[in-house]
Formats: structure tokens, C-alpha cells, sequence
């Protein structure tokens, strides 16, 4: 033992000796996954490596009041007809190696996506409806005839099939690859710290595989806007779970947790000024499969709709971490109408009629259910347990009907729900770019859940392509009511994550936007060019 | 003894076959694929195109002789989840930190748990007694994430001496290693005391007393050495269970190992990782017994398995 210690204190001062003085600012941050494959957001999103997207330049993104701001484009605008939309680069952005950004590099990173089996490539046509996506990704057209083009250096240009009023926030999510370096190593380039190249405000360090941790570094060759105020940031995936994440943040290991129910108390009162929430742009529901008893019976689910006694479910079993859901979209969310909101009330009475009409007075003959939900880590995993079981009672007490509890991997939940495998799940879901057409695509034309519902179809479809946003808005809220007046879903509860950060860090970042929300990593590009720390 | 090493490893060879077609079909079975899982699936004709680059559009048959026929030749494929790199160059780089956890905690944790042991054991119903059988027991009942919590709040947390998880840097392998250290220091404490104490009341060592043998004697070179047996036993397959990784210390303390792989590569469906660590674990344990048995015959003439001569 003593030799241990003899040897660990010779490593110790050792290092000690070897470490230079650094005066820099180093923000350590919990990541998202410990697993990530490719640091290129345009080869992979779901098991891209932590943070890989800010090491990139977007066209356009939000700042904290969800105001979208140009990044790498200077200014946009969009064709007579409204199909075609002009992006214009900001001059001077240069790649980490010199080399200049360009047009081509954005197109390239879509050209690659729509024919390397891209993760995201949905998006680029549930989102963006880029003229000949789906036909490119499917193999059955050239990537000539994608809808894409960079028109010289600095410009782009952008066909979509119908009109896309919001294609600008789409862009968000845009990122360029450098195709001077993929024409050299393929898409391997993204694979080692020493070929990864950076157009963003952070340069790549170092990236530890094993967890998927990351250091990134102040870039210096970046010269678009949101310039980062920090020199390094290291972001460890394991300090996610608040179950170590929290005890990292005490030690002074870490800036800061996200915080788990049971550690909310202890944090607020150590850290009154500290305590950050989010609304996270997401919501959890319970959807049906429409086709099959009992639930092809509209009663049955507008039982189910007046059913649930959300202020209560929130306001107890799920304290601090939901608030009530009234509608698909989340408040704050652009086309979130609270009136359509409202109409979500707790209503037994109504609830107990319409379980009459369909002939289950009392939940008498009616069939035991099963409801499915999927295995998840963060704010769904503490969330949905909970809440299933809620239901459960709820469900019990008010329309008398016995309802089982079933949970699944993910990759069992989505089989079960795309072939209808169960007829009632508790489906979450967080937006993937900030429009309402977003949430309504969910239940458009079969959609995630198989729903083909005609009215609601031509309204969406309609408000999708409108470019007058007061008229939209109606045409959004006329289908909502339709989902609303069918039963087709039971809006339950968004999400609401609570960090504490510490009092070290400073910037607008570090601030509540005016709804009140800090959205921390969930607008990575704002945050970590928008913090500071003494 | 050589016909019996022989005879053991044809029964390794056969265990690994047996094993490798369990996991490889049972793996299988689970519904999903690694492109499964996401919310928005990727297309029919992209999920085909990412299949067939990982060769999962062939039979099951044909992926399985293909795979273990690498295996032949030490070659595990390539990991789903980290592209860049082969199985094995996965392996030796996330092996290095769970093996020097492991390693040192059992290092460490197997002669503290044996002194103890032997202290209490040699004083019986005295205060170390006791001290040893409430160690042994709280270690062998606390689950470990529960002592490294625990670890963390009071050495890191309260006094502030020590990090509270992370690696790279030696001061951060303390709380980890002795959240480790303390399974087989329960585990060896609780074994070698009743091994002491069911020797100490053996006939042959009255008669070495009668002989007029001091105790020191009787203890280190007569008594130990015949209380060895089931601590041989325990020994490497303990040292293997560590040095694979624990899941949940690496993840308490966020230290880079193997352990968070064994969940991952099952989650994401990385076929070729989890059939690799499988296989690693199996190959380690028939070796480990392989050697526990080679180590009894050593020690012990009298336990030549099968009568050898």
C-alpha cells in the first residue's frame, strides 16, 4: 500500500510538473451519448459523436428567444412562386485548414446525405421537401436532379416541391462537409481528431471514443458571427446521467448537472440563483391504432381525451419536471394557440358519457389493454414510467377499465407501432425544427402513427405551403380541432428539464430567455458561443 | 497432468463453439436491427443499402461462419459503433483503464481481505472479529454504485480531497479503485477466515503444537497454505469479473473502460462487439479455471484431478 501511494503521488507531481500554467477559460459540460461514431452531423445524427454539429457552420440558426439568426448565410429570399429559395453566404468563411467554404460544401454535405444512407435523410424531405429527395434517396433518380445548387461560391440555391414558407429554420440544421477533404479520405475523414476539419466557432482537440468524450477549442480561423467567449470546452457524455453529473458539479468538477426529481430539492435550496429549466419543445401522448377495436370507435377515445386530470398528474407524480400538455404543440412553440390548448380540460362526466355511447358504460365489456411504452434515458425516462402508471389509476377510476403496463426497447416499440402490432402507446416527441408543420407532419398522410384522416391531411397540406402566417396559423388550428373532434391522440404532458449551473459562468447564455427557459445544450450553436466563465 | 491440461483445453475448445452459437443466434433473435431504433426510420432502400455494407443481408448461417471463421483468425470485424477501428484495437484501447481498476482493486482488495480474514480468524469473537465479519458483510451486501456514491460524497463532496470521478490523471483512480477493492476484500475476508478457522481445527495442527511448532510457524507456512484452497478458487474468477469491467463503477465515476460497452453494443445491436466480448469472457473464464485447477493440483498433490499419476 505504501508503494501504491509512493508510486500514485510520484505520477501525481509528476504531471503536476508537466502541466503548463494555463490562464484559459475551460467550461466542462455533460454531453448526450456516450456512444457516437462519425463527428459529421451530416453522415449521422443519431449516433454522431458528442457535439459534432458545432464544430460546423449552419446557414441559419436560433438565439434563445427561438429567433432564427443567419449564420453562414448573410440573407435569403425566396422565388415569386415561392419554390425556390436563395441562400447568400457570408464572405470570407474559411475551413480550420484554410481552405475556403463554399457554396459547394453545403450542397455536397446534402448530395452525400440523400445517397450515403444518411440517419436524418427524412428530414431533408419530412422538412425541407427538397425537390427530388425522396426519389434520390430511394435510388430511383440521379443526385443531379436533387433541387440543389450552388449557383457560384456564395450562393445556393434551393427547389423544394411545394412551397416551404419555413424552409429558413430548416436550415438549422444544415451543416457544410468539406468536400475537399472527403474527395481525399472518404467519409473516414471524420473519424480521427487529426483529419477532422472545423468551419465553426470550436476547433476538435481531443475525442476519447470510449465514452464519447470531447475538447473542443476556441477556433481561430472562424470569422462568421456567434464567436466563441470561451478558449476550451470539454464535454464528458458520462456527466449526462444527474447521478453523476451532480455529485461532479458539488466537487467543482463540472459547470453544470442536469438535475433528476429527487435532487431537484437539495439543489434549490443549495443554488437558489442556479437552478436553470428548460421547456423542452416536446411532448408525450398517447396514440391509438385507429383500425382496431375498441379503439375505431371515436367515443372511446374522446373518453379517453376528458380522462386525464393533467394540473394534477403534473402537480404531483410528475413535480417539477411537466408541465400540462393541451395541445401537440408545446407553449412558446411557434403556432401554439392557446385556445386549442384549453380544450383539454379534466372532464369525468363527459368521459364517463362518452364510454356510454360507445356501449362500455362503466368500462362494462370492455377489453383489457395493454399500453406500450419505450425504454428511455432522460427527460422521457423520468417522465413516462411515472405517468403510465398515473394513467393507469386515472384510467381505473374514471372509465373502469383495467389497463396493463408494457415496456419495450425502442427498437420493439417502433416495430410494434409502425406495424401495429398493440392498439394504444405512449408516444413521446421532441421537435426536429421550429415550425408547427413540424408536429402536425407527425400525424400527416400515415405519418409515425398510420393515421389517414382526409380533412386533416388537406389542411395541413395546405397550411404547410401557405406563406401568410396569420392564415397558417387557422389552417393549424382548424387541424388540430379535427384531431381534437376524431380523438386521434391524448395530449399529456411537456417536458421540463431543470440544471443547476454554477455561479462561475456568466453571458447572455447563462441567462433565462423572456419565457422564462434556458435552454442550455438544447441550442448548442447559442449556448456555448454565448457563455462565459470568471 | 499434461493429459489433463490436454483434456481440459478440448473441453475449452468445445465450450467456446457451444457458447459463440448461443450468443451468435440468441443476439440474433432479439427483434431490431442496428438501424432500428431511431424515431424517424431511415427508408426501406437506405436501411437496405446500410444492411448489405455490413454484410447482415446474408443468411444467418453464412454471417456466422463468415464471422467466427475471423474469429480463427483473430480477426473480431469491425464495430458498429466505432467505425474507425477494428474490434480488437476497440478492445485493447478501452481494456487499458477497466484492467488497471480492476487489476489494483483486486490487487489490492485479495491480501487486505486476506489479513483480515486471518486477523480475525486467529481472534476470534474479538473486536477485529467482529470489524472483519461487519466489513465483509456490508461489502458483500451494499451494492457497489451505493459505496462509490458514498465514496464520492464523503471524499469528494465533504472533505474535497480527491475528484469526484474522471480519469487520465492518477488522483482520479483512487475512489474508483477502492470502490473495486472492497468486493474481493469482503469476499476474501469472509472465505479465508472460515478456511482458517475450519484448518486451525484440524487434527495434524494439534499435533504440530505438540511438536512444539511456534505458532507464527504453524500459521504461516502450515495452516495458510491448507486454507489456500478456495481462495484459489475464487481468486481469478474474481480477477477476471473485475478486469472486464464493471459497469456500474465505470459509469459512477466516469472512467473510459470496457464495462459501458457490454450495454452498448447490446443495445445498438453491435453485433461484432458483443460477440467479441462474449467470446472474451468465455475464453478468459475456461482459462481461469483451466489455471485454478493446475494451482490446486500444486498445492495440493492429494486433488490431481481425474487421478492422475
Amino acid at each position: 500500500m505504501k508503494l501504491f501511494n509512493k508510486i500514485v503521488g510520484t505520477l501525481a507531481v509528476a504531471t503536476a510538473l508537466t502541466m503548463p500554467a494555463l490562464a484559459q477559460t475551460t467550461i466542462v459540460a455533460p454531453g448526450q451519448s456516450t456512444t457516437g461514431t462519425y463527428m459529421d452531423y451530416m453522415k449521422t445524427v443519431y449516433d454522431r459523436a458528442t457535439f459534432a454539429e458545432l464544430l460546423q457552420v449552419p446557414i441559419a440558426t436560433f438565439d434563445k428567444e427561438f429567433e432564427l439568426t443567419p449564420m453562414a448565410a448573410e440573407s435569403w429570399s425566396q422565388s415569386e412562386d415561392g419554390l425556390t429559395w436563395t441562400f447568400k453566404l457570408r464572405p470570407g468563411l474559411v475551413w480550420s485548414d484554410g481552405e475556403p467554404l463554399t457554396a459547394e460544401d453545403y450542397v455536397f454535405a446534402l448530395q452525400r446525405a440523400a445517397t450515403g444512407g444518411y440517419d436524418f435523410a427524412w428530414y431533408w424531405d419530412f422538412a425541407g421537401g427538397i425537390k427530388g429527395w425522396k426519389e434520390v434517396t430511394e435510388g430511383t433518380a440521379d443526385v443531379s436532379t436533387l433541387g440543389l445548387k450552388a449557383v457560384d461560391d456564395l450562393t445556393i440555391e434551393v427547389t423544394t416541391v411545394a412551397p416551404k414558407p419555413y424552409l429558413p429554420s430548416v436550415t438549422s440544421l444544415w451543416y457544410p462537409v468539406p468536400k475537399h477533404v472527403v474527395d481525399k479520405l472518404g467519409d473516414d475523414w471524420a473519424l480521427n481528431v487529426d483529419t477532422v476539419v472545423s468551419s465553426g466557432p470550436f476547433d476538435l482537440e481531443s475525442w476519447e471514443k470510449s465514452n464519447n468524450s470531447v475538447v473542443l477549442t476556441k477556433s481561430d480561423t472562424y470569422t462568421g458571427p456567434w464567436q466563441a467567449q470561451i478558449d476550451r470546452l470539454e464535454v464528458d457524455p458520462s456527466l449526462g446521467a444527474p447521478e453523476v453529473g451532480l455529485p461532479a458539479f458539488l466537487a467543482g468538477d463540472a459547470d453544470y448537472s442536469f438535475l433528476n426529481t429527487g435532487q431537484v430539492p437539495v439543489a434549490t435550496q443549495r443554488y437558489p440563483d442556479g437552478i436553470r429549466k428548460n421547456a423542452v419543445f416536446a411532448t408525450s401522448y398517447i396514440s391509438y391504432d385507429l383500425d382496431s377495436a375498441p379503439f375505431n370507435d371515436v367515443n372511446v377515445r374522446r373518453a379517453f381525451y376528458y380522462a386525464v386530470n393533467r394540473a394534477e398528474l403534473t402537480s404531483t407524480v410528475l413535480k417539477d419536471i411537466a408541465i400540462p400538455a393541451g395541445s401537440i404543440l408545446p407553449p412558446g412553440y411557434p403556432g401554439y394557440n392557446p385556445d386549442i390548448a384549453a380544450e383539454a380540460v379534466f372532464d369525468p362526466e363527459k368521459a364517463k358519457q362518452y364510454m356510454a355511447d360507445a356501449g362500455f358504460a362503466n368500462g362494462e365489456g370492455f377489453p383489457e389493454i395493454e399500453i406500450w411504452y419505450r425504454e428511455e434515458g432522460g427527460y422521457n425516462g423520468a417522465i413516462i414510467p411515472a405517468m403510465a402508471q398515473y394513467l393507469q389509476a386515472q384510467f381505473k377510476d374514471v372509465l373502469g377499465i383495467t389497463m396493463n403496463i408494457r415496456v419495450l426497447p425502442g427498437a420493439d416499440w417502433m416495430d410494434g407501432l409502425r406495424n401495429k402490432k398493440n392498439n394504444i402507446f405512449i408516444a413521446p416527441y421532441e421537435y426536429d425544427y421550429l415550425d408547427p408543420s413540424n408536429f402536425y407532419g407527425i400525424f400527416y398522410n400515415g405519418g409515425r402513427h398510420g393515421y389517414h384522416i382526409p380533412e386533416y391531411d388537406a389542411l395541413v397540406a395546405k397550411a404547410d405551403s401557405e406563406s401568410d402566417w396569420d392564415t397558417r396559423y387557422k389552417l393549424y388550428a382548424e387541424a388540430e380541432q379535427i384531431m381534437i373532434d376524431q380523438g386521434l391522440i391524448v395530449p399529456l404532458v411537456h417536458p421540463i428539464t431543470i440544471a443547476v449551473i454554477s455561479d462561475t459562468l456568466g453571458g447572455d447564455a447563462s441567462t433565462p430567455n423572456k419565457l422564462g427557459f434556458t435552454s442550455l445544450d438544447r441550442l448548442g450553436h447559442y449556448f456555448f458561443t454565448h457563455l462565459t466563465k470568471q | 497432468m499434461l493429459s489433463f491440461i490436454l483434456r481440459r483445453l478440448v473441453s475449452v475448445a468445445a465450450t467456446f463453439i457451444i457458447v459463440s452459437l448461443i450468443i451468435f443466434f440468441m443476439m440474433h433473435s432479439i427483434p431490431g436491427g442496428p438501424f432500428d431504433a431511431n424515431d424517424m426510420p431511415v427508408s426501406e432502400a437506405v436501411r437496405a443499402k446500410l444492411m448489405a455494407n455490413l454484410g447482415l443481408d446474408q443468411p444467418l448461417y453464412v454471417q456466422y461462419f463468415r464471422y467466427m471463421w475471423g474469429v480463427l483468425h483473430f480477426d473480431f470485424g469491425v464495430p458498429y459503433q466505432s467505425p474507425g477501428e477494428t474490434v480488437t484495437q476497440l478492445l485493447s484501447r478501452a481494456w487499458v483503464p477497466s484492467l488497471v481498476l480492476g487489476g489494483l482493486g483486486v490487487l489490492i482488495g485479495a491480501p487486505l481481505g486476506i489479513l483480515l480474514g486471518m486477523a480475525a480468524a486467529l481472534n476470534r469473537n474479538s473486536w477485529i472479529d467482529y470489524l472483519a465479519s461487519t466489513l465483509a458483510t456490508l461489502g458483500l451486501t451494499i451494492p457497489v454504485f451505493v459505496t462509490s456514491m458514498l465514496l464520492i460524497l464523503v471524499f469528494a463532496v465533504w472533505l474535497n480531497w480527491l475528484p469526484a470521478s474522471g480519469w487520465g490523471k492518477p488522483e482520479r483512480w483512487i475512489l474508483p479503485i477502492a470502490a473495486y477493492a472492497l468486493i474481493p476484500l469482503a469476499t476474501y475476508a469472509r472465505y479465508t477466515r472460515s478456511a482458517m478457522l475450519d484448518t486451525l481445527n484440524r487434527p495434524f495442527v494439534t499435533v504440530l503444537r505438540a511438536k512444539g511448532l511456534t505458532e507464527r510457524r504453524i500459521v504461516f507456512q502450515h495452516v495458510l497454505r491448507n486454507s489456500a484452497i478456495p481462495l484459489v478458487t475464487v481468486f481469478l474468477p474474481m480477477f477476471i469479473g473485475t478486469a472486464t469491467g464493471s459497469i456500474f463503477v465505470e459509469a459512477m465515476f466516469r472512467v473510459p473502460g470496457l464495462g459501458a460497452y457490454f450495454v452498448s453494443s447490446i443495445e445498438t445491436r453491435d453485433y461484432p462487439l458483443e460477440m467479441a466480448l462474449m467470446l472474451m469472457i468465455t475464453f478468459m473464464y475456461c482459462i481461469a479455471y483451466l489455471l485454478s485447477d493446475i494451482v490446486y493440483a500444486l498445492i495440493n498433490p492429494r486433488i490431481r484431478v481425474g487421478g492422475g499419476q
